[in-house]
């Protein structure tokens, strides 16, 4: 049945080989990375003093895009949390301060300068810029991250790309080919390779299934096939730090559990009415 | 301005190697190397790198005048 197979994995990127499923059950999975797997940003801040050269609003705003490691365990949604607070509690906010004043050079502020409450939750890079302060100019503020979901801003989103394509199926018929070789001189993605007077498959992942292998087959028909596999698929998921991209897959899976649980209870309560 | 913190289609970190692409492509480096070497592979992450200029430091200047220009109007003022 369903089956895995890991293509690449680091730190920030997961490719994985999936066989065994169909269309829908894939982009639910990918749907659910990017709009329902929390992960932490700055949410509100509070600018105490601001002489900067940008105003106070972009700031804020570029503060909120700075992605943020994430302990999903330790912390809890706001609408989720029993604090039932609007400003939230220790649960479920973390508290940034920044201070940064230049006196006779100017100073860039990067991500690095912001002082978090707990040294678990910091930004995923201490090189961001955030603004640069010109002689005399100072920023202070302080800002709240909270844990959120893709749906409601973007921000939140844990990875920087979600996706899946279908495995493609190169045929080439042995009959028909003459090994011309330009097949493999017009491939963009060095999909084919010349050995011993036959084009082989050497690096079908790579495969972007755009055809001009087949257009540039001289034969007639193209000796050449390029399909796709039914029900195979390569998943490609690309974090931003924020959480392992193997931590947002069984995130995403135990959300998508969740949620068709609920669906489920729903029927079997308007069966009983 | 300055360098915006994420791509703008795809939302990948994008700030953190700006000032790395800056100092060596200054230093004689290909561009397209330097991109490749700091991970930006799509185009959409590779053109706010590429397209970006850092316009902060023009506009500090105009504040140090402006300050120097307030300096001397309040001593002529006391005077």
């Amino acid at each position: 049945m369903l089956e895995l197979k890991t293509l690449e994995s680091d730190e920030t990127n997961l490719r994985l080989l999936v066989t065994g499923v169909d269309t829908p059950y894939i982009n639910a999975i990918r749907r659910i990375v990017l709009t329902e797997v929390p992960c932490m940003a700055i949410d509100e801040v509070v600018i105490i003093e601001n002489s900067s050269v940008l105003h106070d609003e972009i700031i804020a705003h570029r503060l909120g895009l700075i992605p943020i490691k994430t302990d999903l365990d330790g912390y809890n949604l706001p609408e989720e949390c029993s604090c039932r607070s609007e400003f939230g509690c220790n649960l479920c906010r973390v508290t940034f301060t920044l201070d940064r004043e230049a006196k006779d050079e100017p100073v860039t502020v990067y991500s690095g300068d912001l002082v978090s409450e707990n040294p678990n939750i910091a930004p995923v890079s201490d090189k961001i810029p955030i603004v640069k302060l010109g002689r005399g100019q100072k920023l202070k503020l302080e800002a709240y991250a909270r844990l959120g979901r893709g749906k409601n801003h973007a921000k939140w989103q844990p990875v920087s790309l979600s996706a899946h394509k279908h495995l493609p199926k190169i045929r080439i018929d042995a009959e028909k080919c003459n090994a011309c070789g330009k097949c493999v001189e017009t491939c963009p993605r060095k999909v084919l390779a010349k050995s011993k007077g036959k084009v082989e498959v050497v690096d079908l992942y790579a495969c972007t299934m755009c055809r001009d292998c087949v257009d540039a087959c001289p034969e007639e028909p193209s000796a050449i096939e390029v399909n796709w596999e039914k029900n195979a698929f390569i998943f490609i998921l690309e974090s931003t730090g924020a959480l392992p991209p193997e931590r947002i897959i069984t995130e995403a899976v135990k959300i998508l559990d969740r949620q068709l649980k609920e669906f489920t209870d729903q029927i079997a309560e308007v069966q009983k009415a | 301005m300055i360098i915006p913190v994420r791509c703008f289609t795809c939302g990948k970190l994008i700030a953190d190697k700006w000032e790395e692409f800056a100092i060596r492509v200054k230093a004689g480096e290909n561009p397209a190397e330097v991109l490749d070497s700091l991970g930006l592979k799509r185009y959409c992450c590779r053109r706010m790198i590429l397209s970006h200029v850092d316009i902060i430091d023009e506009i500090l200047r105009f504040h140090e005048e402006a300050e120097k220009r307030k300096e001397a109007r309040r001593r002529y003022y006391q005077e």
